[in-house]
């Protein structure tokens, strides 16, 4: 672990990746304070100040009614932040499992687990999630279940794979004579060497899940207005270009900054860790 | 020869278990729909008659079961049921809308496969040195953006701040293009309008180089992974002992074998093209499926987003399997697997 | 005059830690048509060397040299890059430890054959190539050349490959061959036979050889002189019958000793290190 860190810090992109992961995080837990107009979060309007390019009161300019954007911007990373971990928190163990359970039980229960997850992973990601909020309510909770139904098959297939090849090494054979519960060989004895590769994944993943709560609520399925959200401030913005370019630009920005940020700590992680497939 | 049939034979085989599956889950998601389905559908405007009909018609009184039974046999003759947004049976509705989805997705892959790769492999040879850092940042910024993102600013700055490309949609208006394969890139050259086709190729660039942007830069990353593997066997070295011009050595010797493991994910990126076009449709005004996709789905229209659904998902199931069968192709090793070692 | 003469060369690698000194200074000399092996356990730096003399080596970063490799009367040190490339598979050629991967898996032996022609006739066209390719394909004893050159190298046995990788080395008539363990990844009997060939090929062309092996037996089949090296300088050398009547070094003995023999009761352990394998250079008076 320290290993890591410091190959880490060695790597000028893996620290950028940081420091844009700490300034989105810090800038979503501190939007109360850092925000200029913590109130212009919610459905307010002034519209004395709508539609100002960016100045020295609104450093990203206002949107159509006048609502400060980098404000928004804030309050809408701790919705994208929030779903990310909640998201991650859940389709990873359940991922994670059943690619233990498949990959090390195997039988019935390979072909049953892996065959689901085919089914799951032959539906273009961005369309299931699309289908599953079309007919769910577009609330946050729905945006969670979409998402997490889409996420979970991409842990069970490389859990899978992994168990797959760590089941017929020695320890676990070990680990088999001495009589050791299945329980015990797929958490205790395989679980950690997927370790590396999941924690890669969960780094990359944490970027992608917010852009693809982005891309939900860009279509207009993700969170409802007033709540800020990243995704319909673009879609939004799009509709009043160019001359109002700050609208769409800035949100665009702040949804490529952070998942770039994570993009870089994962990729610099997969560097170390070798955990590439 | 015979291996790729059997392979292919094989795959076809479990991918129609797959969409079986699939339309099982799409039939499940569509009928969870709180509330009553014909309600939601119809909105509450809708007299109680009207209700009724629709239940009728989905046959919404009848068992789960019993639904997808019906479905899967209309299904069978061809028949995905009607929409209630365009009021026409669905599968008319997708003929119309999926060529132009089609022909998006099918030039932003061949930009994928045109820069990814070649950038790919500049990267692996140039390994550590600046070319490759440029690369990787290049590469990791083009999937950190959805593609809507990167729809909009190409937009901003190609369309409307240097004026090069059209803003929205798939033709200028004044070209009035006779229908014969919806691909307008074909139909307006065999109409023989050269204005037209430039006009239909002008429009085409922006949404489909935004849609291959992430492509592009996964591409690019697996492509100088593979290719780094390559670069260790003692095959590459005895290349370079042998005094093989290092380009060749990248561009034949390294590439051709790093190839192989790459398609596989490739292809998994090229279906991927499917989802997110939904994203530059709706940026671009592009009248293809995608943008029917969402219609359907913000109006509750059952039939039309399951048919929708399962169309997209074949498709992604089938370039799945040709990618399948291509890296059979290209790999010798399972070609030429019934030849087996000779002495 | 002698093909090749290596005198007093140094390597180290410069790594985020500090630099490390492999090769501390050795020398050897090659005359025409001898055959010279070089001997010592893995990590000795003795694949360093036949690296360093093609060139492969400099091109990699954190790579310093000192010293001078003289091939027909130039330095190689001091060659422009270009120059030294060009000297690679015309009139240097290289044989590998494992010759199924050293071929490219994904092509057909035909046309990586033909790339190796293309290196001293770059205009040879593909019948011709394929011709010539047939030739030398039948002087390392493949008789069914055509349908070799249209096999793929997995479709062939190792001792096949072996010979393919023979045929490649001696298409265009080097001056110099290295060949670094060859063949050790075959069986023994193949190996054999394989390196029968090549002296025998070797020996008609009057071609130099710069033989590398960690295998006493099979040098003392193949090579007129050895040198010993030991941790990247070279302890014995000497004409290879007196080395081996006579091994007068401390490490030069413990590796006669670890040889593995059929009569034998195992193997002896070589000492992880001793203060005596570290004594200076032994050499052995020439034979006339």
């Amino acid at each position: 672990m320290r290993r890591t860190a410091r190959i880490l810090a060695a790597n000028p992109l893996s620290l950028l990746g940081v420091l844009l992961v700490s300034l989105v995080i810090v800038g979503a837990v501190f939007a109360p304070v850092l925000a200029p107009f913590p109130d212009h979060r919610g459905a307010v309007v002034d519209f004395t100040n709508f539609n100002k390019p960016p100045s020295a009161t609104h450093v990203m300019g206002t949107d159509v009614v006048g609502r400060d954007l980098f404000t928004r911007i804030l309050y809408a990373y701790r919705i994208s932040l929030l779903l990310a971990v909640v998201v991650l928190a859940i389709a990873v163990p359940i991922g994670v499992t059943l690619g233990l359970m498949a990959g090390y039980l195997g039988g019935w229960w390979e072909y049953a687990i892996m065959r689901l997850t085919d089914v799951f992973l032959s539906i273009p990601p961005l369309v299931l999630a699309i289908s599953i909020m079309g007919v769910l309510a577009p609330t946050l909770v729905n945006g969670m279940i979409a998402v997490t139904a889409m996420w979970w098959p991409w842990y069970t297939r490389l859990v899978y794979n992994i168990a797959r090849g760590e089941k017929v090494e020695g320890y676990v054979l070990a680990a088999e004579v001495i009589g050791a519960s299945r329980i015990h060989v797929m958490f205790r004895e395989i679980l950690p060497n997927c370790i590396p590769a999941v924690l890669t994944k969960m780094t990359l993943d944490a970027g992608f899940v917010i852009l693809i709560v982005s891309s939900l609520s860009f279509l207009g399925l993700g969170v409802q207005p007033p709540t800020p959200d990243l995704g319909s401030m673009v879609a939004e913005g799009a509709r009043y270009l160019p001359d109002s370019w700050w609208l769409a630009v800035f949100p665009g920005l702040a949804i490529l900054v952070a998942v770039f940020g994570f993009n870089l700590i994962g990729d610099g992680l997969r560097d170390v860790l070798g955990a590439d497939r | 020869m015979i291996p790729v049939l059997r392979l292919a034979a094989k795959r076809i085989g479990t991918s129609l278990l797959v969409l079986f599956g699939v339309s099982v889950l799409i039939f499940c998601i569509a009928r969870v729909i709180p509330g009553d389905p014909a309600r939601v559908a119809l909105g509450p405007n809708a007299t109680a008659e009207q209700v009724a009909n629709l239940r009728a018609q989905l046959r919404l009184d009848e068992p789960l079961v019993a639904q997808y039974g019906h479905f899967l046999a209309d299904l069978a003759r061809g028949d995905l049921g009607r929409s209630l947004y365009t009021n026409r049976p669905v599968t008319t509705d997708i003929a119309e809308f999926l060529p132009a989805t089609l022909e998006l997705i099918l030039v932003a892959g061949i930009m994928m496969i045109a820069f990814g790769l070649p950038l790919g492999i500049l990267a692996a040879r140039f390994r550590g040195r600046w070319p490759d850092h440029l690369i990787r940042v290049l590469s990791l910024l083009g999937v950190s953006a959805p593609s809507f993102v990167w729809a909009v600013g190409l937009m901003l700055v190609f369309s409307y701040y240097l004026g090069w490309f059209p803003i929205a949609g798939r033709i200028a208006s004044q070209f009035e293009i006779g229908r014969v394969t919806g691909f307008l890139l074909i139909d307006t050259l065999l109409a023989g309008n050269g204005a037209a086709f430039r006009s239909a190729a002008a429009h085409l660039v922006l949404p489909a180089f935004a849609l291959a942007l992430s492509g592009i830069g996964q591409a690019a990353r697996l492509t100088r992974a593979n290719m780094i593997e390559t670069y260790e066997t003692p095959y590459i070295e005895m290349a370079r002992a042998y005094g093989f011009p290092e380009r060749r050595v990248a561009n034949r010797y390294a590439f051709r074998p790093s190839l192989i493991p790459s398609l596989t994910i490739i292809g998994l990126d090229l279906a991927a093209l499917l989802g997110n076009a939904f994203l530059v449709e709706a940026v671009f005004g592009w009248p293809g499926l995608s943008r029917y996709g969402v219609q359907v789905i913000l109006r509750k229209d059952l039939n039309a987003i399951v048919g929708t659904v399962l169309i997209i998902s074949a498709m992604f199931i089938l370039v799945n399997i040709i990618v399948d069968v291509l890296t059979v192709l290209l790999n010798p090793r399972i070609r030429h697997a019934q030849r087996g070692a000779t002495p | 005059m002698n093909t090749l003469e290596i005198r007093d060369l140094r390597l180290s690698f410069r790594l985020p830690v500090g630099t490390v000194e492999v090769l501390h200074g050795i020398s050897l000399r090659i005359a025409r048509g001898e055959r010279v092996a070089l001997v010592g356990e893995s990590g000795s730096g003795k694949s360093v060397t036949a690296r360093i003399i093609l060139g492969l080596l400099q091109e990699q970063r954190g790579v310093r040299l000192a010293g001078d490799i003289v091939f027909q009367g130039r330095n190689l040190l001091r060659l422009p890059p270009r120059e030294r490339r060009a000297v690679r598979g015309t009139r240097i050629s290289m044989i590998f430890q494992d010759p199924t991967s050293s071929l490219n898996p994904v092509f057909r032996i035909a046309p990586q054959f033909r790339e190796v022609l293309a290196r001293a006739t770059p205009d040879l066209s593909e019948k011709a190539a394929r011709a010539r390719a047939a030739e030398l394909l039948d002087e390392v004893a493949i008789p069914d050349a055509a349908r070799v050159l249209d096999s793929y190298p997995f479709q062939l046995s190792g001792g096949m490959n072996q010979r393919i990788m023979i045929a490649m080395a001696l298409a265009n008539r080097p001056a110099l061959l290295l060949a670094d363990e060859p063949g050790t990844a075959l069986d023994v009997t193949i190996q054999a036979q394989t390196l029968d060939l090549m002296r025998k090929l070797v020996v008609d062309h009057g071609t130099s050889v710069l033989f590398i092996s960690h295998n006493l037996g099979v040098v003392r089949e193949f090579a007129d002189r050895t040198y010993v090296i030991y941790r990247g300088r070279i302890v014995e050398a000497g004409p290879t019958e007196a080395i081996f009547h006579d091994p007068r070094h401390a490490y030069t003995r413990a590796l006669m000793a670890a040889q593995p023999r059929i009569t034998g009761g195992g193997l002896p352990d070589i000492p992880e290190r001793s203060d005596d394998f570290l004594a200076p250079l032994i050499e052995h008076e020439a034979a006339p």
